[in-house]
């Protein structure tokens, strides 16, 4: 019994005209919530996908719960949420869920005895409407999505994979959904999601592995990863916003690398060799009411961009991450 | 296999349940009635109206074969005023044409009939009229002058009429029977009727359900539900659910068809009477043992496995519906073409080109039970037919399943045929 739900050896991609994923390797222990970032285009869905055995790897391997990916068996122990919400339109949403649990090896008796609770539970059912009966085009795509996700977990799995979940959520949807990753967790599940929203990465999960064109930048758990970025970043706050004098400060580079002005707060990178007292004398001096004046690890954000950034965004990729 | 079970399950249940299978399991054996009842509906109107034409009879051959032919045409109750027979001299005739020409445009008459020396002699005679592309009634004109003046003859040689009527009153019909080796079985046309039948409705379910096959694993592609499901059982049990639930979902509509044809066929000869057909010699069902039917049953469901899967990898390349109809056309050509070959293959069922075409896999499974239907074949060449039909049904299978695999997943454009076949070789 391995303590690792994936361990990734060296699996590559490779299609007619370009490399998807190249020599990938990441480990992702028992229990963890695990993030897979990149910007679009970087080959999450593909590793996914190869995670997944949907399809196959040219070079490497992959384990899931200490056995190949390759033994049919062990996929119904692992849960998973495409990018694409895949679902039979003119299903009865009822019976599209117990097929779905079906292939997961659930009898038909005890799928229907868990769909209730769900149906319930994401107020699918309600008394005066039951979804359930309902065919899957007559709901809202939220209300699709939901469905989904019910499909993802009613076989109960050790190991939860959601390609870019928060996409197209709406907030009260997005934080069921962080409610309910933070719940799978607490029952030793382990969840591996990928997105290009890096909030939600830093606030949810324990591990990161940062991809871009196909290859790792860097992974590690998310304290480790800002550690490792130093505590060269300072957030300041003032009442009434960046004045000009506070300006003139931030824009001297013997005192600050970079400055980002995230409106309600501006992350500042300190030059090399620069005090961070200084910095806070100088401001001080301008006259400025300072609000928040602290030392922090630098942002998930910021490290993304940094990393990503050095390997080269291509033009026209997300604006998010 | 659980999960294959459950594959098939949905396939086999979603599709009993749409409004289109129940509709088209119901309406399928009305259909059929109309197809047997209608035609010979109109046949029997076609004969009634035959006698109601209005015509005019010019008759240039000095005897009164026009007044005979007038007679036997209205039957009974002559004298009604729908034929006129006028007698004339030859000298007239041309004169007398322009004006029942002009009735005619006028549309006083339907057409004239002129009766001159050649058809004394028994060898011609002329109708001119809107109705002459008439079939059933030219027919009628032409044995209703054959017959007068064969009585005519037959008067002039010293015959009684009543006598003569005796002699050429006849009503033959003609029994078919057919002989295999086991003996007599049913007869002739039933079997073709039957072999056609079964040729037919083969036909039928695989351009029926392949399209089907075809649109379904177009769908599970363009929702992403395809993804989902290869995340949890291999794509090949998916090919297989299909095909086999499809398979079985279109063998519950035969049956229902069938059973329903049987009973039309036992009491085709009430029906057709209600329908004021009259009667018609009645065809006896032929004799089908189990064996035969069984045979049946396999050449269907090889043929079936075989196109569907055909079907079903020409889905998994394509993304969008116009593309479908293209990738679907050459497996489609290859069922149009068994089916062209099926009234030629009927008139001579032991040529050369009928047993290649029932020996070829894409064709057999149409034109082997046509053939069994109506001529003998030996236990052994069907053995073998059947043996490399369900080869090709594996290789089909074996092709489909690589084609699908890859295929199920890519979006964007239309493979070529060299990266197909690179899809096959890899995976």
């Amino acid at each position: 019994m391995t303590d690792l739900a994936v361990d990734i050896r060296g699996i590559s991609k490779r299609y007619a005209e370009h490399v998807a994923v190249r020599d990938l390797t990441l480990q992702v222990p028992r229990g963890a919530v695990y993030g897979l970032l990149g910007p679009n285009g970087a080959g999450k869905t593909t590793s996914i996908r190869m995670l997944l055995n949907i399809i196959a790897p040219d070079t490497g391997s992959v384990t899931i719960l200490g056995r190949p990916n390759t033994d049919v068996a062990v996929l119904d122990r692992l849960g998973y949420l495409p990018e694409e919400r895949g679902l039979y339109k003119k299903m009865e949403v009822r019976r599209l869920l117990v097929f779905l649990a079906e292939l997961k090896g659930l009898s038909p008796r005890e799928a229907e005895r868990r769909i209730d609770g769900w149906l319930e539970r994401l107020s699918l059912k309600t008394p005066d409407k039951d979804w359930g009966k309902s065919k899957v085009d007559e709901l809202s795509r939220g209300m699709q999505q939901k469905v989904q996700f019910i499909g993802t977990l009613l076989h109960d799995p050790e190991l939860v994979i959601l390609d870019e979940p928060f996409s197209g959520l709406d907030p009260i949807n997005a934080q069921a959904l962080k409610d309910t990753v933070v719940e799978l967790k607490r029952q030793g599940k382990t969840v591996i999601f990928s997105t290009h929203l890096m909030d939600n990465a830093e606030r949810l999960c324990d591990s990161v592995c940062i991809i871009a064109k196909g290859e790792k930048v860097l992974d590690g758990t998310v304290s480790g990863v800002k550690a490792a970025a130093g505590d060269r970043t300072v957030a300041l706050a003032f009442a009434g916003g960046v004045n000009a004098a506070v300006a003139a400060v931030l824009a001297d580079r013997s005192l600050v690398a970079h400055a980002d002005d995230q409106n309600r707060f501006v992350e500042v990178e300190l030059a090399a060799g620069a005090e961070p007292q200084r910095l806070l004398e100088r401001l001080m001096q301008t006259g400025a009411q300072i609000e928040r004046f602290e030392r922090v690890h630098p942002s998930l954000h910021k490290i993304f961009l940094e990393k990503v950034g050095a390997t080269g965004i291509e033009a026209g990729m997300s604006g998010h991450g | 296999m659980a999960k294959l079970w459950a594959v098939i399950k949905r396939e086999y249940l979603e599709r009993v349940r749409t409004k289109w299978f129940i509709i088209s399991t119901v309406f399928g054996p009305l259909l059929l009635t109309a197809l047997m009842v209608l035609p010979a509906m109109m046949t029997v109107r076609n004969m009634r109206d035959a006698k109601l034409s209005k015509m005019e009879i010019l008759d240039v051959t000095g005897n009164d074969l026009g007044a005979k032919i007038a007679a036997r045409l209205t039957g009974p109750m002559a004298d009604t005023g729908v034929i006129t027979v006028r007698a004339l001299d030859v000298a007239a005739l041309a004169s007398a044409e322009e004006e029942a020409l002009a009735r005619v445009q006028s549309k006083d008459i339907a057409g004239y009939l002129v009766l001159d020396s050649g058809t004394v002699a028994g060898r011609s005679a002329r109708y001119a009229g809107r109705n002459a592309s008439s079939t059933g009634e030219m027919d009628g004109i032409e044995s209703a002058i054959r017959a007068v003046v064969l009585n005519d003859r037959l008067e002039r040689e010293g015959l009684d009429p009543v006598r003569i009527q005796q002699l050429t009153q006849t009503r033959v019909q003609l029994a078919t029977e057919r002989i295999t080796d086991k003996g007599r079985g049913g007869s002739g046309t039933g079997s073709q009727i039957l072999g056609f039948m079964v040729a037919f409705l083969l036909y039928m379910m695989l351009i029926l359900y392949g399209q089907n096959i075809l649109r379904s694993v177009l769908e599970e592609k363009t929702t992403r539900v395809a993804e989902v499901i290869v995340a949890s059982v291999k794509p090949d049990i998916l090919l297989a659910g299909k095909v086999f639930g499809v398979a079985a979902v279109s063998l519950t509509q035969q049956v229902v068809w069938i059973l329903s044809g049987v009973l039309l066929w036992r009491f085709r000869g009430p029906l057709l009477a209600k329908a004021g057909a009259g009667e018609m010699p009645p065809i006896p069902f032929p004799e089908v043992g189990v064996g035969v039917l069984l045979l049946f049953v396999a050449f269907f469901l090889f043929g079936f496995l075989f196109y569907a899967a055909l079907f079903a990898a020409a889905g998994a390349t394509v993304n969008s519906d116009q593309d479908a109809q293209q990738a679907a056309q050459p497996v489609t050509l290859l069922l149009v073409a068994s089916i062209i070959f099926v009234q030629p293959i009927m008139m001579a069922p032991s040529n050369t080109m009928a047993q290649v075409m029932s020996w070829l896999p894409f064709s057999a499974p149409i034109i082997m039970p046509l053939r069994m239907a109506v001529v003998p074949v030996s236990p052994l060449e069907l053995g073998l037919v059947l043996a490399g039909l369900l080869l090709s049904c594996i290789a089909a299978i074996w092709f489909a399943s690589r084609i699908y695999r890859v295929g199920l997943l890519m979006y964007g454009k239309r493979p070529t045929l060299r990266e197909l076949s690179r899809w096959v070789m890899q995976s």
